[in-house]
């Protein structure tokens, strides 16, 4: 509708050229076919019961009543609240510090900030496996806090109930830190260094200047951010399948691990699908978000 | 225009294999598999066997085969068994598969995944001179869906050098065992290792073996088949058994694999471990000679002794689109020179399943093992083999969660008790 | 502004300062910063330590321990026995047409949207999009079965197609961003020069466009490079697995063997370190195409 209401312009009101209409369909039709097609089917199955064998059972809503019933689950949606907050606070918060530190030009910016946003070209998979290693009973961690005296405190990080979440969260953001910089270093950029300025003369402090000034610039961004951390969160599954498949107990469990193990190791395709539509649900009004803004930047 | 590139690279892929002496057979199929349809010709060896020994040695085996090619794909046994089902499952399948006998494999063939072999049990079949207790573990429905080769016994594998230095003795009986491993820790010492985290499932060994000392074996087939239930009062005594064993396990075994746990028992940083004959393709070649096991201790006299003894082999997809080649190979692996040439190679103490097998060459360590098993009066698998591999998980997660909190024992078993109900309900 | 961010950004805050340089707190700064680098850094020198020592000094001093020596061991086992050579040319076969073919067909898309009326356009853009922010897991079940309704699954036809298919949305959208910055004025010259719809496209509107499809290819690479779930989703034979996948085969076959398990996610590694140290500007600048919008 609002493409209808934009200025028709003379040239392009003219019968679209059929080669354009190749030039669109044939993208068009692998992200259907690769896509949107499976989606469907993903919402289908999920009101099935079907172990991959011959044709599925419909079994209307059951498999979304047993999944509140299900510990399992239950703790899996729990730790992805944690894992959302977790992922997304810490990474924000330190990205965002590091931006605003690392925002002026001045020595050493340059390595500082490759240092920091370097973790994130290694797939999560690698990074699951670099911080195992530090984990380990006897690795890096243990060992340092050690000789600092700190023996109390020495976990079996991964294997333990109570941190085996937020071991694995550390590593995540971790990697994730770097990318959540670049998105704000480039938001700074993008605000008027004459407002710091004259605030700075008319006597305001680095946090105030930072908190009135600075902040609320960054309002766009901080959408950004918050709408693809939240989808990057609920998308998880590398780097916990990597360090602790969930475990001990169910303890790392998240939505997406879960789903894999319903869906992939006990082929309970139903079961597993229904999960998928609840993470997709989940996802939805973060997804909206985002694709408000996108519409915003278009329309601007 | 797109697939002109592609199928150019996927024939150099092949070339960009060929350095790779193990994986010959690999790397012939890399260029194959791109014109897709050859498949009737070629047979797929799925391949759980990724630890490097028993992986070589599988390598081995199958270039020794020449009647067709085959492929050879390994693939780690935690994704492995993640998607047997969706392997199984595909419209393309592998031909055959490594995998184990037991309730698992009927399981499948109860989905009517896997082919009748019943023919290679009959008249000069390969397997027709195995054992009856291995028919009837390879049976599902009156038909025989499983080419058993190897198997092995589970025992508390310790170092004998290590028991001397430390001055204990073997154990035969329950309190004995528990005052073993008292000494062991007064000597700064772990005395029990076990590898729960990336591999929960070791902590079922104990489970299992306690179960058949105190309750028998009849009775642990039919827990594991939901006969009983698991926060009964027999179960309740197997954990109060298991209790008494938390101070003494090494608490970093948690972080452990079952490969880990090993580390400590050869290095003298613990004790004792119950864990399958495999282990010894873990320890140095130096510590082997060193390494000794005794039976799970007598905890009931009246109870008729049980062992595990895990049997591995391979079954055949009921899709392979070459079911004669297929039997084929079954048949190979089966034999008594590829049975002897994979056990040798592996490293691994397993033990034939052909009795044309000579076993009199075995090391010590082998022959006290098939010792072992010839004195039991019952055999099992091990907890999924029994069960399911979705059991098991309900195993993994009540047996880790006990060892963390053994005082929850009552709720841990209650919760156990519901999720097994919803597994084997389903 | 959105226009503006559409096009990449130079990374460097090249450009005259705002303001004159303030030495005076410069040690705070570099004493705070220098420490948290190297604290960033850390885990990484530390796993590349690891794979230069050999297993028996792991085995006898732990993982945590300064090396005693330093060994190829790890890498030669890794990249033999490993096969993680293999799995690196396998990700090259695969990161390679996917990134060409998502980036051709989505310029194809964004070309068609962003210069031709063609009814609907924005909502075909918006769903577009929206299908590659949907959750992963929701595809994965159907999509095994689509690759084998096709007759690829398990080859790496498959990955290929599920990487294009499922990224298409998202570099269409940035291409039409950065489409519609480009002034009528120039196609319509061309036109009236005679140039028909697909020249404009090929002489004109891809080679301006240059700079997005570079950094969107940084980015389209390493992502694809590091993927693992489709990989695990529809390849099951090991000689076809990409590196990530093949990491994890390894680690499950050389469970305590940590020299060799860092060796390998080092080799995972090295490659999109070079990606992104080639191609850093463009890298950073697709971060940002990436995700300000």
């Amino acid at each position: 509708m609002t493409a209808l209401a934009a200025p028709p312009r003379k040239k392009r009101l003219r019968a679209v050229p059929k080669v354009v209409w190749f030039f669109l369909l044939i993208p068009a039709a692998v992200e259907i076919g690769m896509v949107f097609w499976p989606a469907v089917n993903s919402f289908y199955l999920s009101l099935t019961e079907w172990n991959g064998l011959g044709a599925a059972k419909p079994v209307g809503l059951d498999n979304f009543k047993n999944l509140f019933a299900d510990d399992i689950f239950r703790g899996a949606l729990w730790n992805n609240v944690i894992w959302a907050i977790g992922f997304g606070g810490l990474s924000v918060l330190g990205g965002l510090a590091l931006a605003v530190a690392l925002n002026r030009p001045r020595r050493g910016v340059g390595l500082y900030r490759s240092a920091i946003y370097l973790p994130m070209v290694f797939s999560l998979a690698v990074t699951g496996l670099f911080w195992r290693v530090q984990y380990q009973p006897d690795g890096t961690i243990n060992t340092l806090l050690g000789a600092v005296g700190l023996e109390s405190v020495e976990k079996q990080w991964l294997a333990n109930p109570d941190t085996a979440l937020y071991a694995v969260l550390i590593a995540a953001v971790w990697r994730q830190v770097g990318y959540v910089m670049v998105l704000y270093l480039a938001g700074l950029k993008s605000t008027d260094p004459t407002l710091d300025d004259a605030a700075a003369t008319d006597g305001a402090g680095p946090w105030q200047r930072f908190r009135y000034v600075t902040w609320p610039q960054l309002r766009g961004v901080n959408t950004v951010v918050f709408a693809v951390t939240v989808i990057d969160s609920l998308r998880t599954f590398d780097i916990v399948w990597a360090m602790t498949q969930g475990g001990p107990y169910h303890s790392s469990e998240l939505l997406s691990t879960y789903m894999f193990q319903q869906g992939f190791t006990f082929l309970n395709l139903g079961y597993a699908s229904a999960i998928a539509v609840v993470i997709f649900a989940l996802a939805l009004i973060f997804i909206i978000t985002y694709l408000v803004r996108a519409t915003k930047e278009e329309v601007a | 225009m797109v697939s002109v590139p592609l199928s150019r690279r996927g024939f150099l892929a092949g070339i960009g294999g060929v350095g790779m002496a193990s994986l010959l057979g690999a790397c012939a199929t890399g260029s194959d598999d791109s014109s897709a349809g050859a498949a009737s010709t070629t047979l797929t060896l799925q391949s759980s066997l990724s630890d490097p020994d028993p992986k070589a040695a599988l390598t081995k085996v199958v270039e020794g085969y020449s009647k067709t090619p085959v492929t050879l794909n390994t693939i780690a046994i935690e994704t492995f068994r993640a998607q047997l089902p969706t392997y199984l499952n595909s419209g393309n399948p592998p031909d055959v598969l490594t995998w184990y006998a037991g309730s698992v494999a009927r399981d499948y063939a109860g989905k009517g995944f896997l082919l009748d072999v019943s023919d290679l049990w009959t008249g000069n079949g390969a397997c027709a001179g195995f054992s009856d207790a291995l028919k009837e573990l390879s049976t599902a429905d009156g038909k025989q869906i499983f080419v058993p080769t190897n198997y092995y016994w589970w025992g508390v594998f310790y170092r004998k050098s290590a028991f001397q230095e430390w001055g204990v003795q073997v154990p035969t009986t329950w309190d004995e065992f528990i005052a073993v491993c008292k000494t062991i820790k007064s000597k700064g010492v772990a005395p029990i290792s076990m590898g729960t985290g990336s591999t929960p499932w070791v902590a079922s060994g104990w489970f299992d073996y306690l179960n058949l000392r105190i309750n028998g074996a009849e009775f642990h087939r039919d827990l594991l088949a939901g006969k009983h239930a698991f926060d009964g009062p027999e179960v309740k005594t197997v954990m109060d058994h298991y209790r008494q064993l938390v101070e003494y396990i090494d608490p970093k075994g948690r972080s452990y694999s079952w490969q880990d746990a090993v580390t400590p028992l050869t290095a003298k940083k613990a004790g004792m471990y119950l864990i399958g004959a495999f282990i010894t393709s873990g320890v140095p070649s130096d510590a082997v000679d060193d390494l000794d096991f005794f039976r799970v201790p007598i905890i009931d006299p009246s109870v008729p002794v049980a062992e595990e003894a895990p049997t591995d082999g391979y079954f055949a997809s009921a899709k392979s689109k070459n079911p004669e080649g297929a039997k084929e190979l079954l048949s190979y692996l089966a034999s008594a020179p590829a049975q002897q040439q994979f056990i040798q190679l592996a490293k691994s103490s397993n033990l034939p399943t052909s009795q044309q097998v000579d076993t009199t060459t075995f090391a010590p360590l082998v022959q006290k093992g098939i010792k072992l098993l010839n004195e039991s009066k019952a055999i099992t698998q091990f907890f999924n083999r029994d069960s399911s591999d979705e059991l098991q998980t309900t195993a993994d997660t009540a047996l880790t969660k006990f060892l963390d909190k053994p005082g929850d024992v009552n709720k841990i078993l209650a919760e156990w008790q519901a999720s097994a109900k919803k597994v084997l309900g389903s | 502004m959105s226009t503006a961010t559409l096009t990449p950004v130079p990374a460097k805050t090249a450009g005259p300062p705002p303001t004159k340089p303030k030495r005076r707190r410069g040690w705070v700064f570099h004493a705070v910063m220098a420490p948290l680098t190297l604290l960033w850094v850390a885990p990484m020198v530390f796993v590349l330590v690891l794979a230069f020592r050999s297993f028996d000094d792991i085995a006898a001093n732990g993982t945590a321990a300064w090396p005693v020596s330093l060994s190829l061991e790890g890498f030669r086992e890794a990249l033999g026995r490993g096969t993680m050579g293999r799995a690196l040319w396998t990700s090259v076969q695969v990161t390679v047409p996917a990134v060409l073919l998502s980036l051709l067909l989505a310029s194809w898309a964004a070309y068609a949207l962003s210069r031709f009326h063609i009814p609907g356009r924005r909502a075909i853009l918006l769903t577009m999009l929206a299908g590659n922010l949907l959750p992963p897991q929701i595809l994965l079940i159907p999509v095994s079965r689509v690759m084998e309704s096709l007759g690829i699954y398990d080859t790496l036809y498959a990955l290929v197609a599920i990487h294009v298919g499922f990224g298409l949305g998202f570099y269409t959208f940035v291409l039409h961003g950065f489409m519609r910055s480009i002034p009528e004025e120039l196609t319509e010259a061309a036109r009236i020069d005679g140039a028909g719809v697909v020249q404009i496209y090929a002489r004109i509107i891809m080679p301006l466009c240059r700079p997005s499809l570079a950094a969107l290819g940084a980015l389209a690479t390493t992502w694809i490079f590091n993927d693992l779930i489709w990989a695990i989703t529809v390849l099951r034979t090991e000689a076809k697995l990409p590196v990530t996948a093949a990491l994890l085969n390894l680690q499950g076959g050389y469970v305590s063997n940590w020299n060799v398990v860092a060796a390998a996610s080092v080799i995972a590694a090295v490659p999109t370190a070079i990606v992104f140290f080639a191609f850093q500007r463009h890298f950073v600048s697709g971060l940002l195409m990436g995700s300000s919008k």
